[in-house]
């Protein structure tokens, strides 16, 4: 080995001459970076398929109207995906979301019901009941995983089964309809601008949680972790502590989506949330998220999320049959982590300098 | 001599039936580089893992600047002023060069953003700039990912991290072994730097000819305990590694 | 390179679902007005909405109307909302929609209301259905559970106890078809009534609490399904559990399985809607509303009660349910 690398000629920049440049380098470096991000790419696709829609049924597709839709369709969705996005950073997966959505809906409303009354007081009991109850599992999956050292994988496949059977167990298998109005008619369909309440309760989630991941102590940890969780561990970070709270805001977040589906629908929708963990992990992979760890943003989520909502969409516009756009949602989920394998083997055959 | 900085004294460890440590002693003074040595499963790599807080020994001490110490974890180790490269790098691959840089001790911004955990970016990456820069090494990208760095690279990070932070004694496990002519030479200079600002340096390498160059004192472990400790202006590296073998022992030699 | 073709392939992907879409013609250009309209069904995959669209799209066709279908992944009102917004984006003339809940459902079909949409309403409704929708047609299943009661009743000797495996609460249909079954038992006094178990419209869970039933009650002599997933579950847990002979199953709905079952004894009876008239109905009364004509506010359309004896009469036949058009 040692032959190798005195045959190697050494390129300028390990010369001690180059030392004073490497500033410039970088922003030109951090540039060519940016534009071959797999988020990148995926955006171009998602404008691509807005685009291919807009063309082909414009007045029906490219209205305000149907992109309000759109958006308020995802916001229960978005708010998963983005704790879904902290979680498989670290390297770990959350599959019992769409159970614990279920689970703090159900909290939630049976408190407003027991309450009583149709006050702010008594949506505002059930609302912060539904939100606890959502944290609650989430520090279960992360206390599990950190002490008990179960994989997240089996960890969270046991939550999901527990927290829908609890559900199921306190309604007897039977949705809860008795929410207050109020709650329906202002933030579930209410809107502020024009803007739905729920569009804009998922936008600021967003925020804060691309806010957090990218210029926080928090997200640094929670990329370190999912690199390299023993190098994490040597350099003081106390990672067991980290994770539950990763996973702690997993469950939160699905209980705010669980909050906000039952503001929109009045009911708690049991039987609906079944493929939403999956979705929300397709939609962090797409979206530039590595299952590995160590890489990913929310802003790669938020397009994620949307390539799914839009072709569901746009294929209803279109007349297409129900079943082909599962078909479609599946291919382009493949073809976006194919590209992405690409290029991470030429970064690394090229990358070596 | 004067009196050791770091001190391990009848140190034992064992993992399952496997007795890795059998009653080790170590010593590294101010202003010296020690070199570990010893064969494949001497129990070089787990005394220094106990010393840098990573591992809990079963029984022994730690004495540090001539007093008795316990290094629960990494974090401790750290306070004393104890940095380690360790021979698989602990570097977070994903992360660029100033993160792993800073990993663990990141620099917040000043005010209430910084209570909020928000990150002064712009200024680890100066520091960073400016700790590679003294130390002669030259990235083109420094926003590159450390995976997307040569092994050489890599160890650079590596090696400036331990150096960048160390006050009192830095551990250098193997830390030539991926690296090219120039960048070897690289690091030894930067050994020398850090011994003449009078801290510690711990040397494990199998690279003999770079022990006998820059070692000050030679301490050979074999089978979890020391045999032979030499001072390398006195001795020839036959006489090293017939101790490394078992073939000679000299347990006086201070 | 590599990066243009797959823009190219995204392209061309689109282009073809394009061409394999329905292909909504553009205004005038005939004497005849062609409308556009689009049926929501509760739930992919359930042969009496495949029999509903099948009457409608005979309907149509005679109309000279387009019609467009689209269905959930699941009855659920949390995913039938999506699929609503999308087709009135897609701005047909009217939309035939069964709404999977009776509450959630108002605010997006009220924003298609809005958006200049006639509404018809088949087979469920909404608490405000009169209002919303144009017409509401469906069969009249309080009577269609009164029918199902005395049909159990008969085949039980009007005695021992009998069990209601529903859907769930919050749908229009199947809760009167619950109610009518319950109101007529009352009717026969050496009958008792075990029950409302709900299904949530799986088969599995409508098996599962049927033998659970039945073990808790070794009396149970009958079980009333009261839509086909419900009475297709029963079936197959009283068949698992041995007990085909012992417990008469009555069930809504005369899908191809249930058919099956009627004829292997495993199902004694089945209460079969007209489902072909009801999406053949909704049709008319759509094209009317659209003509500015006078419009039928509420049609309910019959039964027929289906048995093994009777099920290959050439009045019995036409209504056995689809499984494609």
């Amino acid at each position: 080995m040692a032959d190798r690398e005195i045959r190697e000629v050494p390129p300028a920049a390990e010369d001690g001459e180059r030392a004073d440049e490497p500033e410039q380098e970088g922003v030109q470096g951090a540039l060519r970076r940016r534009l071959t991000e797999t988020t990148t790419w995926t955006f171009l696709i998602l404008l691509g398929i807005v685009a291919g829609f807009a063309a082909l049924r414009f007045e029906q597709f490219a209205t305000v109207f149907n992109f309000r839709n759109i958006a308020a369709d995802a916001s229960g969705l978005m708010i998963i995906a983005v704790g879904m996005t902290f979680v498989i950073i670290t390297s770990g997966i959350d599959l019992s979301v769409g159970s614990v959505l279920v689970f703090a809906g159900v909290i939630a409303a049976k408190v407003m019901e027991g309450l009583g009354g149709d006050g702010w007081g008594a949506i505002g009991a059930g609302l912060v009941a539904g939100l606890l109850a959502g944290l609650a599992w989430g520090v279960v999956n992360g206390v599990l995983v950190t002490k008990a050292r179960v994989p997240p994988l089996i960890v969270t496949l046991g939550t999901l089964g527990m927290a829908l059977g609890s559900a199921l167990l306190i309604t007897g298998g039977i949705d809860v309809r008795g929410v207050p109005l109020e709650l329906t008619t202002t933030i579930g369909i209410g809107r502020l601008w024009g803007v739905p309440y729920v569009v804009i309760i998922a936008a600021v989630v967003t925020a804060i949680g691309a806010v957090t991941l990218s210029m926080t102590r928090f997200g640094r940890y929670t990329y370190a972790i999912g690199s390299n969780a023993e190098a994490a561990r040597r350099a003081g970070i106390d990672v067991d502590r980290h994770l539950i709270k990763v996973y702690g805001l997993s469950g939160f977040l699905a209980g705010m989506a669980g909050m906000v589906s039952l503001a929109r629908f009045a009911t708690t929708t049991i039987g609906g949330h079944s493929t939403d963990n999956l979705a929300a992990i397709a939609a962090v992979v797409l979206g530039g998220t590595s299952l590995f760890g160590g890489i990913g943003t929310v802003l790669g989520t938020v397009v994620g999320v949307f390539i799914p909502a839009v072709l569901q969409n746009g294929f209803v516009i279109l007349g297409v049959q129900p079943f082909w756009q599962q078909v479609a949602v599946g291919a382009i989920l493949i073809v976006a982590v194919y590209i992405d394998q690409l290029k991470r083997r030429a970064q690394e055959r090229g990358g070596r300098r | 001599m004067s009196e050791p900085l770091l001190e391990a004294r009848g140190v034992t460890k064992s993992f399952g039936g496997v007795r890795a440590l059998r009653g080790v002693d170590f010593a590294v003074h101010p202003g010296e580089v020690a070199a570990l040595v010893g064969d494949n499963g001497a129990g070089k790599s787990t005394l220094v893992k106990i010393l840098s807080g990573t591992l809990a020994p079963d029984g022994g001490e730690i004495w540090f600047e001539g007093r008795q110490v316990t290094v629960p974890n990494p974090v401790a180790a750290r306070e004393l002023g104890i940095e380690t490269v360790y021979q698989d790098l602990a570097l977070a691959p994903e992360l660029d060069p100033a993160a792993n840089l800073f990993l663990g001790r990141e620099l917040v911004r000043p005010g209430p953003l910084g209570r909020l955990g928000f990150l002064d970016k712009a200024g680890m990456r100066r520091r960073t700039n400016k700790a590679f820069a003294d130390l002669g090494i030259g990235l083109q990208d420094t926003g590159a990912m450390v995976a997307n760095l040569s092994g050489g690279q890599r160890q650079s990070v590596a090696v400036s991290r331990a150096a960048t932070w160390v006050s009192k004694v830095v551990f250098m496990d193997e830390p030539t072994a991926a690296l090219g002519v120039v960048q070897s030479a690289r690091v030894r200079d930067l050994i020398r730097r850090v011994r003449e600002s009078g801290i510690g340096v711990v040397l494990i390498s199998h690279n003999m000819p770079e022990v006998m160059e820059l070692a000050d004192r030679i301490e050979v472990l074999r089978l979890g305990v020391r045999v032979a400790r030499f001072r390398a202006a006195d001795t020839t590296m036959e006489q090293v590694i017939a101790a490394m073998t078992g073939a000679l022992g000299n347990e006086d030699v201070a | 390179m590599r990066r243009r073709w797959l823009l190219g392939l995204v392209a061309i992907a689109l282009a073809a679902t394009a061409c394999g879409g329905d292909d909504q013609g553009g205004g005038g250009g005939g004497t005849q007005q062609q409308y556009k309209l689009t049926l929501i069904q509760g739930v992919k995959g359930d042969q009496f909405y495949v029999t509903m669209e099948c009457g409608a799209q005979e309907a149509a066709q005679a109309a000279g109307a387009t019609l467009d279908v689209q269905a959930p992944d699941e009855f659920d009102a949390s995913l039938q909302t999506p699929v609503v917004n999308a087709v009135v984006a897609q701005k047909p003339d009217a939309i035939l929609v069964a709404p999977t809940d009776t509450k959630a459902m108002i605010p997006p079909l009220t924003q298609a209301k809005d958006a200049g949409i006639k509404l018809i309403f088949v087979d469920t409704t909404t608490e405000n259905g009169a209002e919303l929708a144009e017409s509401e047609i469906a069969s009249d299943n309080l009577e269609g559970g009164r029918e199902a009661a005395r049909t159990l009743a008969k085949l039980t000797g009007e005695k021992g106890s009998v069990l209601v495996i529903n859907v769930k609460p919050g749908i229009s249909t199947t809760d009167a078809r619950a109610k009518g079954f319950e109101e007529e038992l009352k009717n026969y006094p050496n009958m008792k009534s075990l029950g409302v178990e709900y299904s949530n419209d799986k088969p599995e869970v409508a098996a599962a609490k049927a033998t659970a039933a039945l073990a808790a009650h070794p009396d149970m002599v009958g079980i009333f399904g009261t839509n086909l997933f419900s009475a297709e579950g029963a079936a197959t847990g009283m068949r698992s559990a041995g007990a085909a002979e012992k417990v008469k199953i009555v069930g809504f709905d005369a899908g191809p399985k249930q058919v099956e079952d009627l004829e292997q004894g495993i199902v004694q009876a089945l209460i079969a809607q007209k489902p072909a008239d009801i999406g053949k109905a909704g049709v008319e009364q759509a094209i009317h509303a659209l003509k500015g004509e006078p419009v039928e506010k509420k049609i309910g359309t019959g039964f027929v009660v289906v048995t093994k004896e009777n099920m290959n009469n050439p009045d019995v036949q036409p209504f056995l349910y689809k499984s494609n058009c």
